[in-house]
């Protein structure tokens, strides 16, 4: 009887589940037949079924590579209504003789975006990811609804679909992890410097060591943090989350560092002299231009310090440097009308990026900022035509945030304020909806959010700015085609779906 | 007159095919069966069946489940589980894999005898056998390059040896496919510095030595008692539950006049 009833019970069990639980039985079979509960025979019946259930429902269709020892697919779908607008000046002063002045400049979206991906981990502490995106640019993943100008209406002439991640990498050394390939940013950083659609490519190396404190009693714990589980979810090298108990105090010492290959100079060695700069760039015209690749490299070392209750403070300074010129960023930046939006000469920023977060009435609140300072910022000023604006060398932001968006009905609310002298960042690499892109702005922003289920999210987004000095362009290339942006306000309401 | 010859004529050819297939029996698959088992096993059972007659394939276990999903085999041999692949395939043809255990078999680690190496880990077997470690000195030899002997991809000992022992990595790349376990046996005893695999009934080839394996040796003893770490349940698949001549031929082999020559072929019982 005894006998019987385990035997059911394996064979329910067995017979209920997935192939993951087919693994599982097969191993509670194994027991079942050494206990001598079962005989081989029944074992082999009953592993047949749930090798023929496995092999006739969906999950049991897929097959992955021996070396594959995780796989998650993962993605998100975004609906997103979106107003934006710009001003052009309001007076003869800065406005660079250009018509129209004080006209708004306005466009309304309806778009959407996909991102779909996998990730896993592979035998002897190697991982891998690949993401597909809609949209083939760098700072944005959306499409919007109706935007081909041929095709007749709900063409697909701009729905591609692109690879917006592929990279591998390693986590053999504990608390080590090297990256290359077009990866997730592995730097700690903000929209003022970033915008988070961006995927750097090249190499980065990011260690991380956690050490506890007993407050009462001194002495350390050292604790290991980059191992295969330590890989964040969303594949980004953030610092770890809150401190658990029963540690009293917790130190994340962390150092990212990155060699991002920022353009491909092609040919590095032309037949003949080098090429020169075109007319209308002022000074430069006629200059030879260097034929290197561009690259980036970033250098962050930091810390995380969390008490108990969830307080924390984190900074992670960052040195960011250029090294040759590329062949699409060797002219030297402007920032005025007409003229180069997109140079990379003369950056060397050193940026240092903050954060306090606490919890009050189990409600997470934080208070977040950053500096930036382009130490090489007087050359670019002076590069650009304007010695006498040197002093647009430095940005920052400070905002707060009250809540978070995890859970079904979470909500959160965030507003800061965020100065960008025009000579002080990247233009290339700034959020392209906070302030469109652009240096040379300082105004303010608010997101809302919140969670109508643990997979949907409404999100509304608003910001305003000002031209910081009204004798200067605003630099970059945004969506609103006006320069200087003497005004800009953006609306954005988003639908998300996260699985 | 010459129109009722003709159809006696045919009448009999008909009826002479269709009382030669009720008596025939078509089995196809593992080598590790097929090669001393069921031909054996298909000699007694003739013997008390006369007019049975066999037709036995033995290709690898592969090609015996494959002949099941097709139709062209009653009983497929296979030395492994039907994969997950080969089921889905054959539900999808309105088939259904039928497993019965036959035998037990322990797959051997076999070197050469004149080897002085006493015995290896799971560990040392598996970086053997996936190149890792290339040379006897590594395991505990006098030194030599290893030359690994594998069995074709269709067997089933193959992907059994892989699973059991390798962690489902790939084989060296070095490594020599052979068509069966007696050629693996044939080599290895050749070459002094050869190391291979073969089912319980090969080991007793000459010029081969097998080796413990965490100090457990393949004997009926340690593979009944599944302590062996290379053990493996042998197979005739069938589709659904056998019938007929199939399910005479099964019984046969289960029961214990089958079980006998199991034991005298080499292979563990199933009781």
């Amino acid at each position: 009887m005894k006998k019987l009833t385990l035997a059911a019970a394996a064979l329910c069990l067995a017979l209920g589940g997935t192939v993951a639980r087919a693994q599982d039985a097969g191993a509670l079979l194994d027991l079942l037949v050494k206990k001598k509960l079962i005989s081989d025979q029944e074992a082999e019946e009953v592993r047949g079924e749930l090798v023929k259930e496995a092999a006739t429902t969906s999950a049991g269709k897929w097959k992955l590579s021996t070396p594959i020892t995780e796989l998650e697919l993962y993605g998100d779908v975004r609906l997103r209504y979106e107003y934006r607008g710009g001003r052009l000046p309001s007076n003869n002063s800065g406005d660079f003789g250009q018509d129209h002045l004080n006209d708004w400049y306005e466009r309304h979206r309806e778009r959407y975006r996909l991102r779909v991906g996998l990730r896993g981990t592979l035998a002897d502490d190697w991982f891998f990811g690949l993401r597909l995106e809609t949209s083939a640019s760098n700072r944005s993943t959306n499409v919007t609804f109706g935007g081909e100008s041929s095709g007749g209406p709900f063409a697909k002439g701009d729905d591609g679909i692109f690879v917006g991640q592929a990279y591998f990498g390693y986590t053999g050394f504990p608390d080590f992890k090297f990256t290359g390939g077009r990866m997730p940013q592995p730097l700690i950083t903000t929209s003022m410097l970033w915008d988070d659609d961006i995927n750097p490519e090249g190499l980065a190396q990011q260690w991380k060591h956690t050490f506890t404190f007993d407050i009462g009693g001194g002495g350390g714990e050292a604790v290991q943090s980059y191992s295969k589980g330590g890989y964040s979810k969303d594949g980004k090298g953030v610092v770890a989350a809150a401190a658990s108990e029963p540690f009293k105090l917790k130190l994340d010492l962390f150092v990212n560092t990155a060699q991002y290959v920022y353009d491909d100079e092609n040919p590095e060695n032309p037949i003949g002299p080098n090429p020169t700069v075109g007319s209308g760039n002022g000074n430069q015209t006629g200059q030879q231009i260097p034929t290197t690749d561009a690259f980036m490299l970033a250098w962050q070392a930091g810390a995380r310090l969390t008490f108990p209750n969830s307080v924390y403070i984190q900074v992670a300074p960052t040195l960011y440097n250029y090294t040759g010129n590329g062949d699409s960023f060797n002219i030297h930046y402007v920032g005025d009308p007409n003229t180069n939006q997109i140079g990379i000469n003369s950056l060397l920023v050193f940026d240092v990026p903050a954060e306090i977060g606490w919890k009050l009435w189990d409600m997470p609140m934080r208070i977040f900022g950053e500096f930036a300072d382009n130490i090489e910022g007087h050359d670019r000023a002076q590069a650009a035509g304007h010695p006498d604006h040197t002093g647009q060398h430095y940005a920052w932001m400070l905002g707060g945030a009250i809540g978070q968006l995890k859970a079904k009905h979470d909500w959160e609310i965030r507003a800061w304020y965020q100065y960008a002298g025009q000579f002080a960042l990247d233009p290339n690499l700034v959020d392209s909806d906070i302030f469109d892109s652009r240096v040379n702005e300082k105004g303010i922003a608010v997101k809302a959010g919140y969670m109508v289920a643990d997979a949907i999210s409404l999100n509304l987004t608003w910001a305003y700015s000002w031209r910081i000095n009204g004798s200067l362009g605003t630099g970059g290339n945004g969506d609103i085609p006006i320069n200087p942006l003497d005004q800009y306000q953006i609306f954005q309401a988003d639908c998300s779906v996260k699985f | 007159m010459k129109f009722k010859y003709l159809a006696l004529s045919l009448a009999l050819l008909v009826a002479g095919i269709a009382g030669a297939h009720a008596d025939r029996l078509v089995i196809k698959g593992s080598d590790t069966l097929g090669a001393k088992l069921v031909p054996q096993l298909a000699e007694q059972f003739k013997a008390q069946h006369p007019g049975t007659t066999f037709d036995i394939a033995a290709e690898g276990s592969t090609t015996g489940i494959a002949a099941i999903i097709d139709g062209t085999a009653q009983i497929g041999m296979s030395s492994r589980r039907a994969k997950t692949s080969e089921v889905g395939a054959a539900s999808s043809k309105g088939k259904h894999m039928k497993p019965t255990i036959v035998a037990f078999d322990g797959i051997g680690v076999i070197v050469n005898s004149a080897n002085p190496i006493k015995s290896l880990t799971k560990k040392q077997v598996e970086q053997i056998f996936t190149g890792e470690v290339t040379d006897w000195s590594a395991v505990g030899g006098s030194g030599g390059k290893i030359s690994v002997y594998t069995r074709n991809t269709s067997s089933g000992t193959y992907s059994d040896f892989k699973e059991l022992a390798m962690k489902k990595r790939d084989y060296a790349s070095g490594s020599q496919k052979m068509a069966g376990n007696e050629q693996i046996a044939a080599e290895v005893g050749k070459n002094p510095n050869g190391v291979g695999y073969v089912g319980m009934a090969y080991l007793k080839a000459g010029g081969i030595k097998a080796m413990p394996i965490d100090g457990s040796v393949p004997t009926a003893k340690s593979v009944q008692a599944h302590s062996y770490p290379y053990w493996r349940p042998t197979f005739y698949y069938t589709d659904g539950d056998p019938s007929g001549l199939a399910k005479e031929f099964v019984d046969f082999t289960v029961g214990p006049g089958g079980q006998r020559i199991v034991a005298q072929v080499g292979f563990v019982p199933i009781k």
